[in-house]
């Protein structure tokens, strides 16, 4: 939200190329597949806006747990920090950054708690305890600020999409268009997109997209006239699509109890007396000493 | 990886402690010794231990961390863990209110223009970037051995720019307070800190705080006392603002009287600066178009700017030096008074 979003941390440190995503995550694709991968970013995106609904933030704020979410496991295997933890410790500090305030800790850790027993009970297995603490999810937020270079301001495409629809369409159907170009980059943060594009891009790549779907063949010269590269565009419009197409036929209620087992657990060093570590279903922290 | 952080930096001596944070002076092992100033932030009362990460530690690390400007304080570096932060500054060797007090210093003109200049030049740069500051006093206005001086505590800065948001009007030690946040004004823009600047250009010429009202009522008191009490003319707005109350109509007195050595050219400007109406006044960027920028005398070059002449021990005690330690204010503090005792 800072002024220049051209001389900002986001544009300078936080816009990613497709390689510098890969470095990291080829770690993680030795256990799992890509595909596996994006089911697992997409659940902690649901279980993120999950915890957002629960606590009453306003959308923003869940966009921007969501993009620190991101870009901690960019630059950090899955088995480095719990994700489960990990989804708390964004939205709170995002809820700071934001300036919406200081989330009840005893509500945010109430929240994980029904929402792990109730709405994605079927990710765990039953019977299921969220079994951290308000102290493992201080104890993260550093590692959370530090792994970002307390980068901390995230810009996002809904203030320029604002303004392009409005530049758009002088009057009639634009309420519509931004409805829909509103919903689609609401799914751009279950992808790699807003790691690797600009705001204002994915902004008029949901646009573009929405102007397809409702036929609004004025958009064409609108489009037409933009000094942009439309290729890119169209890029971030592809990866949408196979968001798309990847949810057609995928059933995560079914799915992804099985690819979370599957998934690289933390290394919580403790004494050998203690049995072997197993993982996300314990009850000790699983923040690894990195 | 916190730890070896924290020992990357050699503490030397300490500098200062106020409400927030300790300050000491450190020695930077990885970077050429060169020297830094380390902000401790202070743990706290119990309540603010449990909101994590310090807020007024996250909205400075959050604002300097996108901004980078030669009169804006430069962080360096951040390390710790939970509510335990320090943040790495710039060093700077005194502050604005040191000098102001140093009665062995005399001011030029000259000095006074180039403090003035350093200081709008680091606001508009700041404005230009939606942030207000919302803490500008001679205390927060920093200065290194080579005169350069930095807009320093962003402790209470705030992005803005949503028109409708709400903003808390607690800020702003109450002598730089500007009037519409006196009179509760929860909607506020670059105004409150060319108050203030007003404020700090006053107290360069005065060498005393310009109004120092006691109360939030005292102050707008003061205030009227000496520039003369704003009719609906001079400010339409100032009767729907939450706190408005009616006050005695004072004549004042004309700023020329008050400020006698100062020449029209800076008389026109501080009017301009101290606008009743936040929308007639002037703004940083107005504010350095002014004659008073281009006339003679030029500004002194930063390094024949004045250096404090008391002995350096004296320098070294708490409470004399160091960033935003003092006069502080919290924000949503409703009883900002008791900050002010030093």
């Amino acid at each position: 939200m800072a002024g220049n979003f051209w001389r900002s941390s986001h544009c300078q440190q936080w816009l990613l190329d497709k390689q510098d995503l890969m470095r990291e995550r080829n770690n993680d694709l030795k256990l799992i597949c890509e595909e596996d991968y994006q089911k697992v970013m997409i659940f902690f995106a649901n279980f993120i806006q999950g915890l957002g609904e629960a606590m009453k933030v306003r959308q923003q704020v869940v966009a921007t747990a969501t993009v620190f979410f991101r870009r901690f496991y960019a630059k950090n295997s899955l088995k480095s920090i719990d994700p489960l933890l990990m989804c708390p410790t964004a939205l709170y500090l995002a809820a700071k950054v934001d300036e919406f305030g200081v989330l009840s800790n005893s509500r945010l850790i109430q929240a994980c708690q029904v929402l792990v027993k109730n709405k994605f009970c079927y990710a765990f297995n039953q019977p299921t305890e969220f079994s951290y603490r308000i102290n493992h999810v201080w104890e993260c937020e550093f590692y959370l600020l530090e792994l970002m270079d307390c980068c901390l301001i995230v810009f996002h495409p809904y203030r320029p999409l604002q303004q392009y629809v409005t530049d758009l369409c002088s009057s009639t159907d634009d309420a519509q268009l931004l409805q829909v170009a509103w919903r689609i980059i609401n799914d751009t943060y279950r992808t790699d997109i807003p790691l690797l594009y600009p705001p204002y891009m994915i902004a008029l790549s949901a646009l573009h997209m929405a102007c397809v779907i409702n036929q609004k063949e004025a958009a064409k010269n609108w489009f037409a006239e933009l000094a942009i590269d439309m290729e890119k565009i169209m890029e971030i419009s592809k990866q949408i699509i196979s968001l798309y197409e990847l949810w057609k036929n995928y059933d995560e209620t079914k799915e992804i109890k099985a690819i979370l087992q599957s998934l690289p657990k933390p290394v919580v060093s403790r004494p050998p007396s203690q049995g072997p570590n197993d993982g996300i279903q314990n009850n000790d922290p699983h923040v690894s000493q990195a | 990886m916190a730890a070896e952080r924290s020992k990357r930096y050699e503490k030397i001596e300490f500098l200062g402690e106020g409400q927030f944070a300790t300050v000491y002076k450190a020695r930077d092992k990885e970077f050429n010794d060169r020297i830094v100033a380390v902000k401790k932030i202070k743990i706290g009362t119990r309540v603010e231990a449990e909101d994590g990460i310090n807020r007024t530690a996250l909205r400075e690390i959050k604002i300097l961390q996108e901004i980078s400007h030669p009169n804006v304080i430069g962080l360096l570096d951040v390390f710790g863990r939970r509510s335990n932060v320090s943040l790495v500054f710039d060093y700077m060797h005194f502050d604005l209110e040191v000098i102001i007090k140093d009665q062995s210093v005399i001011f030029l003109p000259s000095h006074i223009k180039n403090y003035l200049m350093q200081t709008l030049r680091g606001l508009e740069y700041l404005h230009a970037n939606w942030i207000l500051h919302r803490d500008m006093k001679p205390n927060n206005l920093l200065i290194n051995n080579d005169g350069v001086l930095k807009i320093g505590d962003f402790g209470l800065a705030k992005v803005f720019g949503s028109p409708d948001r709400i903003y808390t009007h607690q800020v702003v030690t109450r002598w730089y307070r500007s009037p519409e946040l006196l009179y509760g004004a929860r909607q506020y823009g670059t105004g409150v800190d060319i108050w203030a600047t007003a404020c700090i250009l006053a107290e360069l010429l005065l060498r005393v705080p310009f109004v120092a009202g006691d109360s939030d009522l005292n102050q707008l008191s003061k205030i009227f006392e000496a520039l003369g009490t704003p009719k609906e003319d001079d400010w339409p707005e100032m009767t729907q603002l939450p706190d408005y109350i009616e006050f005695k109509y004072q004549e004042g007195t004309p700023l020329k009287q008050i400020f006698t050595a100062a020449g029209q050219d800076l008389l026109d400007l501080l009017e301009s600066m101290f606008k009743f109406d936040p929308l007639r006044r002037c703004t940083a960027a107005e504010a350095l178009k002014m004659d008073y920028f281009s006339s003679n005398p030029q500004p002194t070059a930063n390094s024949s700017l004045p250096k404090p002449t008391q002995p350096s021990n004296v320098l070294k005690e708490p409470n004399i030096i160091k960033p935003g330690m003092k006069r502080k204010l919290e924000p949503g503090e409703s009883d900002p008074c008791k900050r002010l005792l030093f």
